[in-house]
C-alpha cells in the first residue's frame, strides 16, 4: 500500500522496540559468550566456510510474512554461503525515508539491499547512496518491465534500482449502481459529474465521488492526475511550468467537485486513503479513486459490496487523455556494501519473475514485469490484470528529479488549500511557481 | 584588581560551557543563514542576505508568522485570566484545598505528547466524546478555522496550571497585614484587588507573560502531535515550517533563516518585557 503515511501510529512502539532491542542486546552477547567459550573447545568448527551475511532493509510487508520468509530462504538454498537478514522499518514512508536518509548519510555499511518508495530514487542516486548497477539489466531485458518504472529508476541515464512492484492510482466505480441507472463509466471528469449526479439524487446517504484530499503526499498523487489529463505539468524540462492555464483549470474543477457541483463531500479535504476505502467499502459512495490494494478488500467475504465493483483507468478532461500516477517499490544496493556480488544476486532474485509471482500470490504486489499480466495462474487469481496492465503501462512517476521531495513539501499546503477553499487556484500556483524556482536554482546555479 | 582577575578565573569554566551550548549553535545558525545549504547534494554556497529576501516575499512564512502571533497571544490571555482567578481561589483556606491544588496541577505533570494524542481523540470528528458531548458534528482538527482553536485549547488546558503555580507563589508573599488594614479601612472586595492584589502580583505577572510569550511563540509538540500544521497550513506555526525545511526537506539554509526570524522575534518580545519588568519593581 503506497503513500498511506500513517506517521501517528508508530510513536507508541518504538519504546517498546528499543526495550526490546537492549534485551536482544544481552541475549546476543550471551550467546556470544558461550559460542567462543565453545568454539575454543572444539577448534574443528572453525574450518566452516564464512558465510557472507547481507541485510536487506524493506517496509512493512502487508499480506502473509511467512510466505515472505520462505522467498529469501529460497534464495539462502539457492545460494549457499549467503545468508539474507531482512530488517522490516517502520510503516509510514515518511520515517523510512528519514532512516534512510540519516543512515545513508552517515556512510552506514550495515545494510546492503534496500526498498524505496518510486519518488526516492533520483534523491538517493544524486546523493551518490546507491551503487550504480547500470551493467545488471540489459536493454532487453529492461523492456520486460513496465517502462513507468524504468523512468523512475533511471537517473542520468544510469541505473540505480530495480523495479520490484507497480502501483498506479485508478477510479473503483460501484456497477450495480451505474447499471441501475443505464450508465456506463466514466471516461471524462464531467460523465463522472453528471454520473454522479443522477444517482445522488435518487440514492439518499450516498456521495457521489471520494478521494484524497488531506494534506500529505497522497494528494500530491491525486492533483497530478487532475493535472495531466489537462495536459498540465509541474517541470518541463528544466523550466517550472506549474503556473499554467492548464494547471489552474485543473485545480479549480477538483475544489469545485466539493463546491460547486457538490458531488464530493467536504470530508475528502482530510481524507487519506483508508478512510475513503471504509466509505466506499460499506457502500456509500459511486465512485473512489484509490490504489488497486483495495480491491482484494472489497471482494472479501462479508464485505457489503462483494461483486458490486468495477475499476477502469481515471476520467479525463479530453477522453482518451488519462494518466494515472505511479507508485510502487524499487530495489537499489547500499554503495558502501561490504558484499556487493551478494548483494545483486538478491536483487536480481527478489525482482525475477519467480519472485515476482510468489510475492503478488502472497502479499498481493503487483509485478513490475509486464510478462506476469498473461499468468495463467495469476488471472485465476485476478480476472482484472488484463485492466490492470493497460493501466500500469499509462502509469507515469510524479516528476523524476532529486529535489521531489521538496517540491512535494511546497506542492502538498499549496493544493490543500486549493481543496479547502482558502486559496485560488491562480493564488496557490503562482507561490508554488515562485517557491520551486528558488528550490531549482540550488542545482543550476552552483 | 587582583580578585577581579581571580573571579573571571573562577567563572571561566562556566563562561566556556554557556559559549559552546548557546552562542556557538546561535552564530553556526546564522552562519548557514546565509548560505545555500544542501547537505546531501554536498551544495553549499555563500548568498549573503538572499535567504531573507525570499523569506520577506514567502507568503507561506507571514502565513506561519500570522498563526504564532494569534496563537501566542490568545493562550497566553486565556491563561493568565483564567490562572490568575484560579490562583486567587486557591490562595483561600477552604475544605479539600490541597486535593484541589493537586487537580488543578495534573495537566502541568502529563508531557506534551501525550495530552496532544489524548486531546486528538477527543476532538475526532466521528467517535470523539467532545462532539458526543455537544451533540455535535464539527470537524475540529479537519477544519482551517477550527484547528487552530483546537490547538489553543489544548495549550490552555496544559499550561493553565504553570500559570497558577507561579501566580499562588506570587500571591502568598503579599502579606496578610495589608489586607487586614485595607479590610479595617473599609475597602470591598475589587477594591482590594485593584489596590493591593494586582499592584503587588505585577511583577510575578509579569515573569509569567513573559515565559509563557516565549514558550508560546516557539510551540511546536502540540501542533506536530495534533494537526502536523494542516489542514491547508492553518495550523502553521514558525517553529513548524522550520523543522519541515531543516528535517524533512534538509535545506539547511533556508531553515535556518527561518530560525533566525524565530531567534529575533523572541528576543524582541524579551526584551520587551525585561523593560516592562525593570520599570515596575518599585525599588
Amino acid at each position: 500500500m503506497p503513500d498511506v503515511q500513517d506517521g501517528r501510529s508508530t510513536g507508541g512502539a518504538s519504546t517498546a522496540v528499543i526495550q526490546s532491542d537492549m534485551h536482544a542486546q544481552i541475549i546476543t552477547y550471551l550467546l556470544l559468550g558461550t559460542i567462543i567459550v565453545n568454539s575454543n573447545c572444539f577448534p574443528g568448527t572453525k574450518d566452516a566456510p564464512p558465510a557472507s551475511r547481507i541485510v536487506f532493509k524493506h517496509g512493512k510487508v502487508s499480506g502473509d510474512y511467512e510466505r515472505f520468509k520462505t522467498l529469501l530462504k529460497a534464495f539462502e538454498k539457492n545460494n549457499p554461503g549467503i545468508v539474507v537478514e531482512d530488517e522490516a522499518l517502520p510503516a509510514s514512508t515518511d520515517e523510512q525515508h528519514q532512516f534512510y536518509v540519516i543512515n545513508f548519510e552517515g556512510g552506514r555499511a550495515d545494510f546492503d539491499v534496500v526498498s524505496m518508495d518510486v519518488i526516492w530514487v533520483p534523491e538517493f542516486s544524486r546523493a551518490g547512496w546507491l551503487l550504480d548497477i547500470t551493467d545488471m539489466l540489459s536493454e532487453k531485458e529492461k523492456a520486460e518491465f513496465f517502462p513507468g518504472p524504468i523512468r523512475a529508476v533511471t537517473y542520468r541515464n544510469r541505473l540505480y534500482a530495480v523495479p520490484w512492484y507497480i502501483d498506479a492510482g485508478l477510479l473503483f466505480f460501484r456497477k450495480d449502481l451505474l447499471a441501475k441507472y443505464g450508465l456506463s463509466p466514466p471516461e471524462t471528469w464531467q460523465d463522472l459529474v453528471s454520473s454522479s449526479l443522477l444517482i445522488m439524487s435518487t440514492e439518499p446517504g450516498v456521495h457521489g465521488f471520494i478521494w484524497q484530499g488531506k494534506q500529505y503526499e497522497g494528494l500530491v498523487c491525486n492533483a497530478l492526475e487532475y493535472l495531466w489529463s489537462n495536459n498540465g505539468d509541474v517541470l518541463r524540462g528544466e523550466r517550472v511550468a506549474i503556473n499554467s492555464p492548464e494547471n489552474i483549470r485543473a485545480l479549480r474543477f477538483m475544489r469545485d467537485l466539493i463546491a460547486r457541483y457538490g458531488v464530493s463531500p467536504s470530508l475528502v479535504t482530510t481524507s487519506s486513503e483508508e478512510p475513503c476505502r471504509h466509505i466506499f467499502g460499506n457502500g456509500r459512495a459511486v465512485f473512489m479513486r484509490n490504489w488497486p490494494y483495495a480491491w482484494n478488500l472489497f471482494n472479501a467475504e462479508k464485505s457489503p459490496v462483494k461483486g458490486r465493483v468495477g475499476i477502469t483507468t481515471l476520467p479525463s478532461f479530453r477522453k482518451g487523455a488519462s494518466q494515472p500516477v505511479l507508485g510502487g517499490w524499487q530495489l537499489g544496493i547500499n554503495r558502501h556494501t561490504k558484499h556487493p556480488a551478494e548483494a545483486r544476486a538478491l536483487v536480481r532474485f527478489l525482482t525475477s519473475p519467480e519472485s515476482q509471482k510468489m510475492l503478488f500470490l502472497a502479499a498481493g504486489y503487483y509485478p513490475a514485469r509486464k510478462s506476469l499480466y498473461r499468468d495463467r495462474e495469476l488471472m485465476l487469481q485476478q480476472s482484472f490484470l488484463p485492466e490492470l496492465y493497460r493501466l500500469f503501462m499509462k502509469a507515469r512517476p510524479r516528476p523524476v528529479t532529486p529535489y521531489y521531495m521538496m517540491l512535494s513539501q511546497v506542492l502538498q499546503p499549496e493544493f490543500s488549500a486549493v481543496v479547502a477553499g482558502l486559496k485560488t487556484p491562480e493564488d496557490a500556483l503562482a507561490s508554488a511557481q515562485k517557491q520551486i524556482e528558488h528550490i531549482l536554482e540550488a542545482e543550476y546555479d552552483q | 584588581m587582583i580578585n577581579k582577575d581571580r573571579g573571571i578565573r573562577y567563572v571561566a569554566p562556566a563562561l566556556a560551557v554557556l559559549l559552546l551550548i548557546t552562542a556557538y549553535p546561535v552564530f553556526y545558525v546564522l552562519y548557514l543563514s546565509l548560505h545555500r545549504e544542501l547537505l546531501i547534494f554536498k551544495i553549499s554556497k555563500f548568498i549573503g542576505p538572499d535567504n531573507f529576501f525570499f523569506l520577506f516575499q514567502d507568503d507561506r512564512f507571514w502565513n506561519a508568522l500570522k498563526n504564532t502571533v494569534y496563537f501566542s497571544t490568545l493562550s497566553v490571555s486565556v491563561e493568565l485570566a483564567l490562572g490568575l482567578c484560579i490562583a486567587l481561589l486557591l490562595n483561600r483556606s477552604f475544605r479539600l484545598k490541597g486535593v484541589t491544588r493537586a487537580v488543578v496541577l495534573l495537566p502541568w505533570a502529563i508531557p506534551t505528547v501525550v495530552s496532544a494524542r489524548m486531546w486528538e481523540l477527543i476532538f475526532n470528528s466521528d467517535f470523539g466524546v467532545l462532539n458526543y458531548l455537544l451533540g455535535a458534528h464539527i470537524n475540529w482538527l479537519g477544519s482551517p478555522s477550527w484547528a487552530i482553536h483546537a490547538a489553543i485549547l489544548v495549550d490552555i488546558w496544559k499550561t493553565t496550571p504553570f500559570v497558577v503555580i507561579l501566580l499562588t507563589a506570587g500571591l502568598q508573599i503579599i502579606p496578610g497585614e495589608l489586607y487586614r488594614a485595607a479590610r479595617t479601612d473599609g475597602a470591598g472586595a475589587w477594591k482590594v484587588f485593584r489596590t493591593i492584589t494586582l499592584p503587588l502580583l505585577l511583577p510575578v505577572i509579569l515573569v509569567v507573560l513573559l515565559f509563557r510569550t516565549l514558550d508560546a511563540f516557539r510551540v511546536f509538540d502540540v501542533i506536530y502531535v495534533l494537526t502536523g500544521g494542516g489542514p491547508a497550513n492553518a495550523t502553521e506555526t514558525l517553529s513548524l515550517y522550520a523543522y519541515k525545511i531543516l528535517f524533512q526537506t534538509l535545506q539547511f539554509g533556508y531553515g535556518s533563516a527561518i530560525s533566525v526570524m524565530v531567534f529575533v522575534c523572541t528576543g524582541c518580545i524579551s526584551v520587551f518585557y525585561i523593560k516592562l519588568m525593570t520599570g515596575s519593581t518599585p525599588r
